[in-house]
């Protein structure tokens, strides 16, 4: 009943508390900068997603497609799978756990090659997001959605999605329990010392963290601007977040509007929605925004936009330090996922179809940061 | 539910709402309201309680109390505060009578003695508040202490004699008690006097000055306004019309009372302010002083009446104020956020299914290549040449968003001037057969610029629109334009209900805001034609004599219209259901005709279109940069035909040279582009067109 009141007066005063389509600002350590147009692309290839590494190799997904990339940056394919491949995670002794569009992982070497989870209708994981070994015998797996494929995570946005979980794996015995469920798209994970990991949940912009032996967990990080995907410990302490898109208050409004809503699902094709996408501006169908509209041939940084470009350092305690951004007059949209290797982080943009490499990786703020583009040439 | 919408919002009258509140006499909409609501309570109590001779007997307070109120009104107005008003009352009462029962002065005398005094009262708080910028509120409270004081050791003086010596005069007698027609004289000279007061605020230079120095002191100084001496007078005269109600007071009463004027100065401004003058400065009005004064008087006259003593009905008076006052704060910091929050009013529309423009689909409007080889003129160099046109001898001109037409010398087109500069946003331009270019200004009107750089308004208003709550008389988004062969201008005006920088807003109504207007040179007239267009743009003569193409931009169709012939008056579609949103029309060498689409249809807007409600909902809650808009990044140029089949399509897949074409020319063999948010001309080789052909010697002939 007090629940109920509540969200009649949220509704009726202009939109409060779960009504509000405000969008925190993007400022303190999530500042906007263009450091990430500023950095060099090391390699390119069609829809980077996700990078793993150990420090010495790491392996990097596009499409159905694993690479192998080297401490220079090359890299060679060295597996293909039969469907996309949604998330990828790499075992202290070498074996590499795969996601894939149509549900399930697979285990690629060590001592549990071959084998396949996720898969039987009772335990099903439909949509891997992202995945982490707590040790070589335990996986971690974010389910994103009950209901929808990874690949479908817009239609899980704009369909409210809250049917996520997140899944311990027993890779030996083949048991799987769910350690927190009714998530909101969980898309990424870390371990977090302590038998706790760190998990994004996109839809309600926030990191919790969760205890491995299922008692409750916490929020460590709210009220982000941005979409969170995954999260990869950094060598030099802390942790790198990649946010895949930004809010905006359009979306939040569209969100709340249910008739558009669903018309809009029924009949446009999903590339075309009001959603968060990884990149834009590829066709003129996509919806515009006011501040979008290009101006004597300029195109404004603070323009609303459908994509964007984040990385955020974070601390030990999961709070942001600094970030790197790529603006709406930028290119390198929609951050997948970023691993050290051989002492500097590697950024999969999905937006422009890159590697990028910064040769930054420590936990303070790189001292070019805020400089502009102009001056940077 | 979309039908329910449909209905709802085509016949319930949501627009009018905001137009209202754009209004500056909305504000006066809760002290009428007030008024109707004391008066009918105070009826309904008791059915008689407003005879005939306690209305004469209220009439004469009333024109007393309403002068004081209009002289805080206008003290108000200019951004002060005369709380001294109750003093000067006091002083010219005190001051008529030893005039008239003491000295036995004629009442002539007595009457300048008396303003001569009220006046320089008011001239000594001008010159403190105005000249040595001392604060309003102490200095007029100091100055209705003192004032008081004054007539207090006059009345312990002279009250006495005062009160025996009684004035010989009809003429005084007249003033007090007297009337012309049944009205009390004093209630006369008060209309006069707020009449004028009226007009003065209203129309005169004085009055303006006023409101400006009220409106923003600063912007005031610098638009080269006497703000001293402005608010010097002001003070100057609020004292005198005090004084002219005292003089008023002093005939009707004849009483040296000493509690004469005491908290007059509250009560006046509450009335002022529940009136609707701000207390911050620079809105109000005459109109709304008396209102405010005629709430007040029945409001305190009712009280007394019913019996609620002196005490209380203060106290009443004094609620009353605290709470107008944070009403108007309140008001004044939300108005324009409410205006914001109406204004923009949807209507419910219903494209067609978006037509296929992928390239290889076999559409006419499959995306291709073809712009990409465009050269550029002036990049960098222009800001917002919304149309091209050349002269006979080749020179292309071009608008730009400063208000001047530039020319851009032939041949090479490196070198330009400015050739006139005009003001406004020049939008569309046509050659008329006299050379004389002829231009549609944002904001401004129909100008025309004759070969020698004489720049002349055509016109700037139509007729005002029966019933229409904004005064849609002026024309606020002239756009295009073409001339008839007879030497008829036929104009449209985009949209009567935004500026020129939000012009694009309009797409978020997409209601039929825009019209189409003829202005004849051959006697000066101006009319319109037709109405309810969705941002009718682009008109070009179909080369009949009889009819002309138009474009309705956010109904994505171009119609055609007969001016004359036996279709005369009827306007029929041409082609409809276009991808995007069409701009600008032009003749093509070939017969045909060019076609700019300023931008495309996104399929997530065309879907909102379907929903008004959202589109509300949005335009409320949404900030105005993130608003869904039409996408007017992309743009491309059509060709075709007379009977409307689309023949050709140019597009620029990047959008790099040209993120938006609203208009194109051909010239002699080229394709020349224009753009509203261009910094650049497009030039563009067209493979198989007649290279001497221009569209000025194909409409008009050679030159005589």
């Amino acid at each position: 009943m007090k629940g109920v009141l509540r969200s009649i007066v949220q509704r009726l005063t202009g939109g409060s508390g779960e009504y509000s389509i405000t969008v925190p600002v993007m400022d303190g350590a999530l500042k906007p900068n263009n450091y990430l147009d500023r950095l060099p692309a090391v390699g390119a290839l069609e829809e980077p997603d996700n990078l793993v590494s150990d420090g010495v190799t790491a392996y990097l997904t596009s499409g159905p497609t694993l690479y192998r990339v080297d401490q220079l940056g090359a890299m060679t394919a060295t597996a293909r799978e039969t469907a996309s491949v949604t998330c990828l995670a790499l075992s202290p002794s070498g074996a590499l756990a795969i996601g894939l569009a149509t549900g399930g992982l697979r285990i690629l070497g060590g001592r549990h090659d071959g084998k396949v989870f996720g898969i039987d209708d009772r335990a099903r994981i439909g949509a891997p997001t992202a995945a982490v070994f707590a040790d070589d015998d335990t996986l971690i797996v974010c389910n994103g959605s009950a209901v929808n494929p990874a690949t479908e995570w817009r239609r899980d946005l704009l369909g409210l999605g809250r049917t996520g979980c997140v899944v311990k794996v027993d890779l030996a015995g083949g048991a799987a329990s769910t350690i927190a469920d009714r998530l909101a798209w969980p898309s990424g994970v870390s371990l977090a010392g302590g038998g706790a990991v760190v998990v994004s949940e996109a839809w309600r912009h926030q990191l919790i963290n969760l205890r491995l032996d299922g008692t409750a967990g916490r929020v460590t990080l709210a009220d982000l601007p941005a979409y969170p995907g995954r999260i990869a410990a950094a060598a030099g302490g802390g942790y790198w977040l990649s946010l895949f898109a930004v809010r905006s208050q359009l979306q939040e409004f569209v969100l709340r509007e249910p008739r558009y809503r669903r018309e809009m699902m029924a009949s446009i094709d999903p590339k075309y929605w009001i959603a968060p996408s990884l990149s834009s501006g590829k066709s003129f169908k996509e919806p515009l925004q006011a501040g979008g509209v290009i101006w004597l041939g300029i195109h404004n940084p603070w323009a609303p936009t459908r994509s964007y470009g984040l990385v955020a350092r974070l601390d030990e305690q999961l709070q942001p330090v600094w970030s790197a951004h790529s603006r709406a007059d930028g290119e390198r949209h929609g951050i997948t996922s970023v691993a050290e290797l051989a002492g500097r982080a590697l950024v999969t943009a999905r937006g422009s179809n890159e590697l990028l490499a910064m040769d930054h990786a420590e936990l303070e703020e790189p001292l070019d940061l805020h400089i502009q583009a102009e001056a940077a040439r | 539910m979309e039908a329910l919408e449909r209905l709802y919002f085509r016949y319930f009258p949501e627009k009018i709402l905001g137009e209202v509140l754009t209004k500056r006499w909305s504000d006066n909409a809760v002290p009428v309201f007030a008024t109707l609501l004391v008066i009918g309570y105070f009826l309904f109590q008791n059915p008689h309680f407003f005879t005939f001779s306690s209305m004469v007997e209220t009439s004469r307070q009333l024109s007393e109390f309403s002068l004081v109120v209009v002289a805080m009104g206008i003290v108000l107005l200019a951004g002060g505060l005369d709380l001294s008003v109750g003093s000067v009352f006091a002083l010219a009462n005190i001051t008529a009578l030893i005039c008239m029962n003491l000295l036995g002065w004629p009442v002539w005398a007595s009457v300048l003695a008396t303003l001569t005094v009220g006046g320089l009262c008011g001239a000594i708080n001008g010159f403190l508040i105005g000249y040595l910028r001392i604060r309003a509120f102490l200095t007029t409270l100091v100055t209705l202490i003192i004032i008081r004081s004054i007539v207090d050791i006059i009345i312990l003086r002279y009250a006495v004699q005062i009160s025996a010596g009684f004035p010989e005069s009809d003429l005084w007698f007249f003033l007090g008690e007297g009337s012309i027609l049944g009205m009390p004289v004093s209630f006369l000279v008060a209309v006069i006097v707020v009449g004028l007061w009226h007009v003065v605020l209203t129309r005169a230079r004085a009055g303006w000055h006023i409101s400006a120095v009220g409106g923003g002191r600063r912007s005031a100084y610098n638009a080269g306004l006497d703000v001293k001496f402005t608010v010097f007078m002001t003070y100057v005269w609020s004292s005198l019309l005090a004084s002219l109600a005292g003089l008023f007071f002093a005939a009707r009463l004849n009483s040296a009372g000493s509690d004469t004027g005491v908290g007059l100065e509250i009560a006046a401004l509450t009335a002022a302010v529940l009136g609707g003058n701000s207390l911050g400065g620079g809105r109000g009005s005459v109109m709304k002083s008396v209102l405010g004064a005629i709430v007040v008087l029945v409001l305190t006259d009712s009280m007394v009446r019913v019996g609620i003593s002196g005490g209380i009905s203060s106290m009443i008076l004094g609620i009353i104020l605290l709470l107008v006052v944070a009403i108007d704060v309140r008001w004044l910091k939300n108005r324009h956020k409410i205006l914001n929050k109406v204004y923009v009013s949807p209507a419910y529309f219903r494209l067609a299914d978006l037509p296929e423009t992928d390239a290889g689909s076999g559409s006419p409007y499959a995306l291709n290549d073809r712009l990409k080889d465009v050269t550029l003129i002036g990049r960098g160099e222009i800001e917002g040449p919304e149309d091209v046109i050349f002269d006979r001898s080749d020179n292309l001109y071009c608008p730009n968003r400063h208000g001047d037409i530039i020319r851009f010398l032939a041949p090479d087109y490196k070198r330009w001037e400015v050739f006139a500069h005009i003001g406004g946003h020049p939008l569309g331009m046509a050659f008329d057969a006299a050379e004389n270019l002829n231009v549609c200004i944002g904001g401004m009107g129909l100008y025309r610029i004759s070969p020698d750089r004489t720049v002349s308004k055509l016109t700037d208003e139509t007729k005002r629109t029966l019933l229409s709550v904004i005064d849609d008389s002026r024309l606020k988004l002239a756009d295009d334009l073409d001339i008839a062969p007879d030497g008829r201008i036929f104009f449209s005006e985009a949209t009567i209900r935004y500026d020129m920088h939000d012009w694009a807003t309009d797409a978020l109504e997409s209601r039929g805001n825009g019209r189409l207007i003829c202005y004849d040179p051959r006697d000066g007239s101006t009319q319109t034609i037709l109405r309810d267009l969705q941002f009718p743009n682009g008109v070009c003569m179909a080369g009949d004599g009889q009819s002309f193409l138009f474009a309705e931009t956010w109904g994505c169709r171009i119609n055609r219209y007969w001016f004359d012939g036996p279709k005369k008056g009827t306007c029929e579609p041409v082609i409809g259901n276009l991808p995007g949103y069409p701009d600008n029309i032009n003749r093509a060498s070939d017969g045909n005709f060019w076609v700019a689409l300023v931008g495309m249809r996104t399929p997530a807007l065309d879907l909102m279109l379907r929903m008004p409600s959202v589109r509300k909902r949005m335009a409320k809650r949404v900030a105005q940069d993130e608003w869904l808009f039409p996408n007017i990044n992309t743009g491309c140029v059509l060709k075709f035909g007379q009977t409307g089949e689309i023949l050709e399509s140019y597009w620029d897949l990047g959008g790099k040279n040209h993120p938006m074409v609203t208009s194109m020319r051909e010239h002699k063999g080229y394709l020349y582009l224009g753009g509203l948010y261009n910094d650049r001309i497009g030039r563009l080789k067209l493979p198989n067109a007649d290279p001497l052909w221009t569209s000025q010697t194909f409409y008009w002939g050679d030159k005589p």
